[in-house]
């Protein structure tokens, strides 16, 4: 659905990828293929374009966001790239500029702008990390005083949830039609 | 109506322990007739359990697991239970080299912290329930060093039989006093002078007076015996101990593989200082407690058996069987101003109750901060009914004469009723004291009865009960 007002924000949808009709997405987004996204999920790409990989799996409420921060927006650092295989739960918020890949953000759960999620991270429930670092690989944290380990493996895919959902949701959701990449001019 | 949320602010005194606790705190023992706290009770344990598989262990059984569950796992990591995870291998198949078949194969998993049981290096198992194995206490099992001496703990040589070693001893020692206190008990001093006086002459007593002694104390022989074993080998102090090895001087501490101080102590046989090391542990089991009234001996709260029942078999607690005292509303409060509140009275047994409030006399540990004018005469409840809320409310009660200036409104088991407060003390809460008398018909009086009371009374007889209580109004208002 391109935008009609403005320039240039698009959404591109990559092919196989489920996106609800329900779900908001503003801006300038791109989601990779086989990519499911929930009704009711919000990317909001105000301050830049967001681009999301493949086989990533954004539940409701989640709300996935490049803030604007002050009037300028600056469209080369301003990208927020998420990688693949992450999970993002119900009611989750990631500010984040970089996600890597096989992460996993749990119910309600805060990423601020600063941090930076590697591969294999766990953020848990209720938990809000807003530091500025990178967090290593493998990390756990978990607990009400957002308590911190390395796990030994990083957390297996989704596979079978997203086999499912991509089943059984066009049965119940109008999707948006997947569009060609534009070339570039 | 707070009252239900802060049970704090009415308080009842229990008279043996001395205590100020809230109705539904307290126990009623229907044969003392009295009111009893948590301190006038002996608790008693009635039965394991486990808390995750809700399974229930006779207290033999209990013992020899040490209070653990035989199928449970608590993560080492964060200490919440341990799920069991299932995922398929596919494996060559022995008949048919060419196709592998999928086989399951379980781990460990935490589902709050996400430790898993491949984080220590524990293989995959094939079985669902069962196969995983906690190691041995080292200082019990001499067989488990070669596991620990593989972890860089330091030498366990001579500690393999210590704890048995101690155990046996301590063992030995209990029953020895045990058999002393029991000989003292019933021989206060068995003197051998006057039995010799009774059956020996006294010429011959000192003769025989060594083959006597003799043989009455061939009973002690074997006392003897047991003090010639009975000991054990202190612990030696060494002199050089383990130095601690150079990367502590020289390498930064890497948090992530180091145990915390909670996760040490939780393993107190190994007490590990790298997560590698961290092996799961059984699960501790619960217990349900049942009370006992210390003066009567009588059950006066006993729980069901079954794990997942939260019911009681036997409940006798002061909410079911004594008029409560809430808190309806209450105006704003000023210094040494009368302001009017009304209280609430709850008939909690199923026949109705005469109940008469009289003001606490004045003592040295008074409580109450405000005075309060009670109603003279007795107020009566209706007997509570389980039924009325299902019938429709006629809130006319024509058999109760109320007084209009004294009774709010009454509904059902309820009455509510003004009373009058006035503040003394200019700071703090507003505290009232009054004593609670109410009429108990005594059913478990026929229990106490003697043969010849049987034939006379048929009713059981109908006493009078009091309690005190405090009541906190909460705070007072600025002029």
């Amino acid at each position: 659905m391109a935008n009609t007002h403005g320039h240039k924000p698009s959404v591109k949808i990559g092919a196989g990828a489920v996106v609800c009709v329900e779900a908001e997405i503003r801006g300038d987004v791109t989601i990779g293929p086989r990519t499911v996204i929930h009704p009711k999920a919000r990317i909001v790409a105000e301050g830049g374009p967001i681009v999301i990989g493949e086989c990533n799996l954004i539940e409701e409420q989640a709300l996935i966001i490049n803030p604007k921060v002050g009037e300028k927006i600056d469209k080369n650092s301003g990208t927020m790239t998420i990688g693949s295989h992450n999970v993002f739960e119900v009611g989750c918020r990631c500010e984040a500029l970089k996600v890597g890949n096989n992460n996993v953000v749990e119910a309600k759960a805060l990423v601020g702008r600063n941090t930076e999620l590697s591969n294999g991270c766990i953020i848990g429930a209720d938990c809000e990390i807003t530091s500025k670092e990178t967090l290593p690989e493998n990390t756990v944290i978990f607990g009400q005083s957002c308590n911190r380990r390395v796990q030994a493996e990083r957390p297996p895919p989704q596979t079978l949830q997203l086999d499912f959902l991509m089943k059984i949701l066009p049965n119940y959701h109008h999707l948006k039609k997947a569009t060609k990449p534009k070339a570039d001019k | 109506m707070a009252g239900l949320l802060e049970v704090d602010r009415v308080n009842i005194l229990c008279p043996d322990s001395g205590i100020r606790l809230p109705i539904s705190r307290l126990y009623f023992c229907r044969h003392c007739l009295k009111l009893k706290s948590g301190q006038c009770v002996s608790h008693e344990v009635d039965s394991h359990y486990c808390p995750n598989c809700l399974e229930n262990m006779p207290s033999a059984e209990a013992k020899i697991k040490k209070n653990r569950c035989g199928n449970c796992f608590d993560c080492p990591s964060c200490r919440h239970t341990l799920s069991t995870r299932a995922t398929s291998i596919a494996i060559p198949n022995p008949n048919d080299p060419a196709k592998p078949t999928t086989k399951k194969a379980y781990y460990l998993a935490c589902g709050f912290c996400r430790w898993t049981s491949r984080d220590i290096g524990m293989p995959d198992k094939h079985i669902a329930s069962g196969a995983w194995q906690v190691p041995d206490n080292p200082y019990v099992d001499r067989e488990s060093l070669t596991v620990f001496s593989n972890m860089k703990m330091g030498s366990f040589v001579d500690q393999g039989r210590r704890m048995n070693e101690l155990l046996d001893y301590y063992r030995q020692l209990a029953q020895r006093e045990k058999q002393e206190r029991e000989r003292k008990r019933i021989s206060r001093r068995r003197s051998y002078f006057h039995l010799q006086e009774k059956y020996l002459s006294q010429v011959s007593t000192r003769r025989r007076s060594g083959a006597l002694l003799s043989a009455l104390t061939n009973l002690s022989v074997k006392e003897s015996e047991q003090n010639q074993n009975l000991s054990v080998k202190g612990s030696e102090s060494v002199d050089d101990v383990e130095k601690l090895p150079p990367e502590i001087y020289n390498e930064p501490v890497n948090l992530a593989s180091v145990c915390t101080i909670t996760q040490r102590l939780s393993q107190p046989e190994y007490q590990p200082h790298y997560i590698k090391q961290l092996y799961p542990k059984h699960k501790h089991l619960l217990i349900k407690r049942s009370q006992r009234c210390r003066e009567c001996e009588h059950n006066l709260s006993k729980p069901e058996f079954n794990p997942s029942s939260i019911r009681f078999k036997i409940q006798l607690v002061a909410l079911h069987h004594v008029p409560e005292v809430r808190i309806f509303s209450i105006p704003n409060l000023y210094f040494q101003q009368e302001s009017q509140v009304t209280l609430m009275l709850i008939n909690a047994v199923e026949n109705q109750t005469k109940v008469t409030l009289q003001p606490m006399p004045s003592s040295d540990h008074d409580v109450a901060t405000a005075s309060v004018t009670l109603p003279g005469s007795d107020l009566v409840l209706a007997a509570k009914d389980d039924t009325a809320e299902y019938d429709d409310m006629n809130s006319d009660y024509p058999e109760f004469k109320d007084d209009p200036s004294l009774v709010h409104f009454r509904k059902a088991n309820k009455l509510a009723f003004f009373v009058k407060v006035t503040p003394e003390k200019a700071v703090g809460d507003v505290i009232i004291a009054l004593k609670v008398k109410y009429n108990y018909r005594d059913m478990a009086a026929q229990f106490r009865r003697t043969d010849e009371d049987k034939d006379q009374e048929k009713e059981p007889p109908i006493v009078w009960l009091e309690y005190e209580c405090t009541i906190n109004l909460g705070k007072l208002v600025d002029k």
